[in-house]
């Protein structure tokens, strides 16, 4: 026996203890040391959550009527792990027997897929019959999985007010720290997305064994969803689609509201959207978000606008709580009133006239001498007291402030004498949102007081407290003169706002005609009865022409809720 | 302990301790296979099973049979043997049955027969009687020429395709080689050249092959791929943590989370149902038999019987090593069987005649 050969073996010995070595290494590491982690891999490998969605809160109006509810749809799904050899081939197939794209198809199952053994909703809401005949077809290859779907009862009127539900899926990244899931639904915009968490409930399931292929083998357990819990709104929806009828066609906003709490009775936008297609995936939404009227864009709150002759009550006002003026000051109207070269103007010759007649006419030139008399910091100070360029704290998201004047704004250019002029009339650097000024204009309905415009009315049945009003420091005096004259506005033969006389309403308002690069916009806010204020309403009609486009948009929807009894 | 492995010195009798060890794995291969069956606790191929225990039965019988053939008949035999060999790897190329893409068995009498099984022990008669000479032939009679002809065989095996195997005896070639008594450095520079050369081979790989390499780089490649074995095999042994899951207990698996587990992937079957421990009694058990064979082998005065126990040695190590490597995920996905424990008929005879020939060298 060589010894080189022994020590061969020797070295041999030396080599394979050491691979076993490894191995035993690689065992104590995968086994003993991130056991666990393993341990906790094997079990979610074959232990499964069969999401159960919970039912969504019901939103009712004042009344009890539903205005949105869960209803059950069917969807087809598919599993991925069962298809994954042949998803493309499937996915063409199921489109072809559906009529529907390919492309659509392949968007949801990117969208929606969690992993390989989670079922992926591809098709949404088709009605029963047309479930079962592509289960038919497909046979086990895809499934129906049934599924609560919103559902609106006044899609186009309540579309901004109520907002829609949408899958988390598209915000998952971000959501998912708030504790949802990809296929759990999310309210976007309006009171969906402002009460999402009382709404939405808890998703339940049921847990399961499968083996590999993702059959199901036992049974272990059933979680149950939570209901979301059902709110009452403020809102009537008689009136709410009273309002969208008289606006229908016409670009604008209308809003109406209790004048003493600021409970909202209706608010509309126009156009709108059909908040039912947004469940059915993104083909008829593109619609919505390519128009470029903007339906998606809740134009009483989310946008702002140049005011108009709707700004001259503020600033009689403030000229009247800064003792600039008395009700019975004159000043005399040419028709139109010249600074230097410049010449500003009046709708018409107007004469001597005092508070009452100014606002009763909308008379320009008597607001320029009050915009002289006072200046611009005391305009701007008075439109921020009334809260024209502030959060009203409705409960509906993406509330957007208006822009006035005040000193710490950033001016394009110096600031003239004429802007001054144009700031009394609500022209220039004021720009509010529908809401906003009517707020303002309810604080001569209220004693001064600006209340805080709400929806919610109770949450489970439990009453939601109502937002505390301030008062703003102008004394109830000037507060009357003011109210006076706007009840001249609609109730005396020569206001501007006459035409809604033959209402018998008693209504105080204020029509505004704001000029614009286009067609001007035309505003009316008013309320009524004027002793004892109970409503208060805002139309705004954006390049509506004039202010008496609007005032025929209120009268109609006044008309109509006189008609229904409902005041 | 590592000194104590490593003792060379007879101590119980060797053929006594591989027999010993070797009743222990045939039960620890039937009741594993016997779990592996199971779905979802339904015993569901039974005649898988059955047919398994009639190889057992075989392989025990040829066990003992081998252990009263004089084995320097392998000696004479050694080069026709050889022959038959390689037309029993072209008769596979022509008649042969495939199954898992892979054209490897043979149907005699019923029987599926693996022949480039059968050609691991006839390479190491071949290579034992080759390299036996006490004296050194030289680089061309030394190492080409036994190379050349190892190649045909080996070529014939990677045709099928079966890269394990053919990978197994290049490596045997090798070990032989170095114990032979042939100046090493004939085969250090054919490696050397090996090594250089086998980017060229890659690209002969068939697809599949490729993609075992490649995911045995990065198994989360493909999570539902190739590297989905891989991962599922991680996390059952894994989950098996110290103990075990129990006997037939075992998740992956029962829900069949696993595929080829009965054949290749026996090994994380074991260690999920019976832990570290389990796993660790295994690995202890083949030491304990190659160790054997080692130690026998040191004190061969018969040059040839030393080299084929060797040869012996270093195909079940490799085997084992290669198995459990995969299973863990640290060694490419090669299909080869777990030694003595994995399903499949004629790796278990080839395993059972090797050990027969040890049984008889040891008597002589």
């Amino acid at each position: 026996m060589s010894s080189s050969k022994d020590n061969f073996i020797i070295s041999l010995k030396r080599i394979y203890v050491t691979a076993f070595l490894v191995l035993c290494v690689s065992l104590l590491y995968y086994q003993i040391i991130k056991g666990n982690y393993y341990l906790i891999r094997a079990k979610n490998n074959y232990v499964r959550v069969i999401p159960e969605r919970s039912i969504r809160g019901k939103i009712f109006d004042r009344n009890g009527v539903t205005l949105a509810y869960d209803k059950p749809s069917f969807n087809i799904a598919v599993i991925p792990y069962q298809i994954k050899n042949k998803k493309n081939a499937l996915l063409d197939e199921l489109a072809k027997f559906c009529n529907l794209k390919v492309k659509s198809l392949n968007r949801n199952y990117n969208r929606k897929f969690q992993n390989f053994f989670t079922p992926v909703d591809i098709i949404a809401d088709i009605d029963k019959k047309e479930a079962f005949r592509i289960e038919e077809k497909f046979g086990d290859e895809v499934l129906i999985d049934p599924q609560p779907q919103r559902y609106y009862a006044y899609p186009q009127e309540t579309a901004h007010l109520l907002g829609y539900v949408k899958e988390a899926a598209s915000f998952y990244e971000r959501l998912k720290k708030y504790g949802y899931s990809p296929n759990e639904r999310i309210g976007i915009s309006g009171i969906e997305q402002y009460y999402d968490d009382y709404l939405r409930g808890v998703d339940g399931g049921d847990l399961i064994e499968v083996n590999s292929s993702g059959r199901i083998i036992g049974f272990l357990g059933k979680l149950n969803s939570v209901r979301g819990k059902d709110i009452s709104l403020t809102i009537d929806s008689r009136m709410q689609r009273a309002a969208y009828e008289s606006i229908d066609g016409k670009k604008g906003a209308l809003i109406f509201m209790d004048s003493k709490n600021g409970e909202i009775f209706s608010l509309v936008s126009y156009p709108s959207f059909d908040p039912n297609s947004f469940v059915k995936g993104k083909d008829e939404v593109t619609n919505f978000l390519n128009d470029k009227n903007k339906p998606m864009q809740n134009r009483a709150i989310q946008s702002t606008f140049p005011l108009g002759s709707t700004f001259k009550p503020i600033v009689a006002a403030a000229a009247l709580q800064e003792n600039k003026l008395k009700p019975s000051t004159t000043f005399i109207c040419n028709g139109k009133l010249n600074i230097g070269k410049a010449e500003f103007e009046c709708e018409n010759v107007h004469n001597d006239e005092n508070l009452y007649e100014a606002l009763v006419h909308s008379c320009n030139v008597y607001f320029y001498n009050v915009g002289i008399l006072l200046g611009r910091q005391i305009m701007a100070s008075y439109a921020e007291k009334f809260g024209l360029n502030s959060i009203s704290g409705i409960d509906i998201p993406y509330e957007k402030k208006g822009t006035i004047p005040v000193s710490s704004i950033k001016l394009r250019s110096r600031w003239y004498l004429g802007d001054t002029l144009n700031l009394s009339i609500g022209q220039g650097y004021t720009e509010c949102s529908p809401l906003e000024i009517m707020l303002a204009i309810n604080a001569f309905a209220n004693d001064g007081f600006l209340v805080k415009p709400h929806l919610i009315k109770t949450i489970d049945n439990i009453e939601i407290a109502e937002p505390k009003s301030n008062k703003l420091d102008i004394s109830s005096q000037n507060i009357l003169i003011v109210k006076k004259a706007l009840l001249g506005v609609v109730e005396s033969d020569e206001g501007t706002s006459r035409m809604l006389k033959p209402l018998n309403l008693s209504i105080a308002g204020k029509t505004g005609t704001a000029q614009t690069n286009g067609r001007p916009h035309g505003w009316f806010v008013g309320f009524f009865p004027a002793d004892e204020p109970r409503y208060t309403i805002c139309v705004f009609l954006e390049n509506g022409g004039s202010s008496y486009e609007a005032l025929k948009v209120a009268y109609s929807f006044l008309e109509k809720i006189k008609e229904q009894q409902l005041l | 302990m590592f000194n104590n492995i490593l003792r060379l010195k007879p101590g119980l009798k060797p053929a006594k301790i591989v027999i010993i060890c070797l009743i222990f794995l045939t039960i620890l291969s039937l009741s594993s296979i016997y779990s592996s069956l199971h779905q979802a606790g339904e015993f569901s191929e039974q005649e898988i099973f059955h047919k398994e225990i009639m190889w057992v039965v075989i392989s025990w019988v040829i066990l003992i049979l081998f252990s009263f053939v004089n084995y320097r008949i392998y000696f004479d035999l050694a080069y026709v043997l050889y022959a038959i060999n390689i037309v029993l790897l072209i008769a596979v190329d022509l008649f042969g049955r495939s199954a898992l893409g892979a054209q490897r068995w043979l149907n005699i009498g019923g029987f599926n027969f693996q022949p480039s099984e059968l050609s691991k022990i006839i390479t190491i008669f071949f290579l034992a009687r080759v390299f036996s000479s006490q004296t050194d032939k030289g680089f061309f009679k030394g190492a080409i020429l036994p190379f050349s002809i190892l190649m045909l065989n080996v070529l014939l095996i990677v045709k099928q395709p079966d890269l394990g195997t053919a990978l197994v005896l290049v490596f045997l070639f090798f070990l032989i080689g170095f114990a032979s008594a042939n100046k090493k450095r004939y085969f250090i520079g054919m490696i050397i050249a090996a090594l250089i050369f086998s980017p060229f081979a890659f690209n002969h790989l068939k697809d599949y092959q490729k993609k075992r390499l490649v995911v045995f780089l990065n198994p989360n490649a493909e999570p539902l791929g190739a590297g989905y074995t891989i991962i599922q095999s991680k996390i059952a042994i894994g989950s098996g943590k110290l103990l075990g899951k129990g006997f037939l207990s075992g998740t992956q698996n029962q829900f069949n989370f696993l595929p080829e587990r009965h054949t290749d992937f026996i090994f994380t079957v074991i260690a999920e149902e019976w832990g570290f421990l389990g796993a660790m009694v295994l690995l202890m058990i083949y030491i304990f038999i190659i160790n054997n064979i080692l130690l026998v082998a040191r004190y061969q005065k018969d040059n040839f019987a030393q080299l084929i126990l060797i040869g012996m040695a270093c195909l079940f190590f490799i085997h084992i090593f290669i198995n459990i490597g995969m299973t863990l995920g640290i060694l490419p996905v090669v299909g080869i069987p777990l030694l003595f424990i994995s399903y499949g008929g004629t790796h278990l005879l080839v395993s059972f005649m090797l050990l027969g020939i040890f049984l008889n060298i040891y008597r002589q």
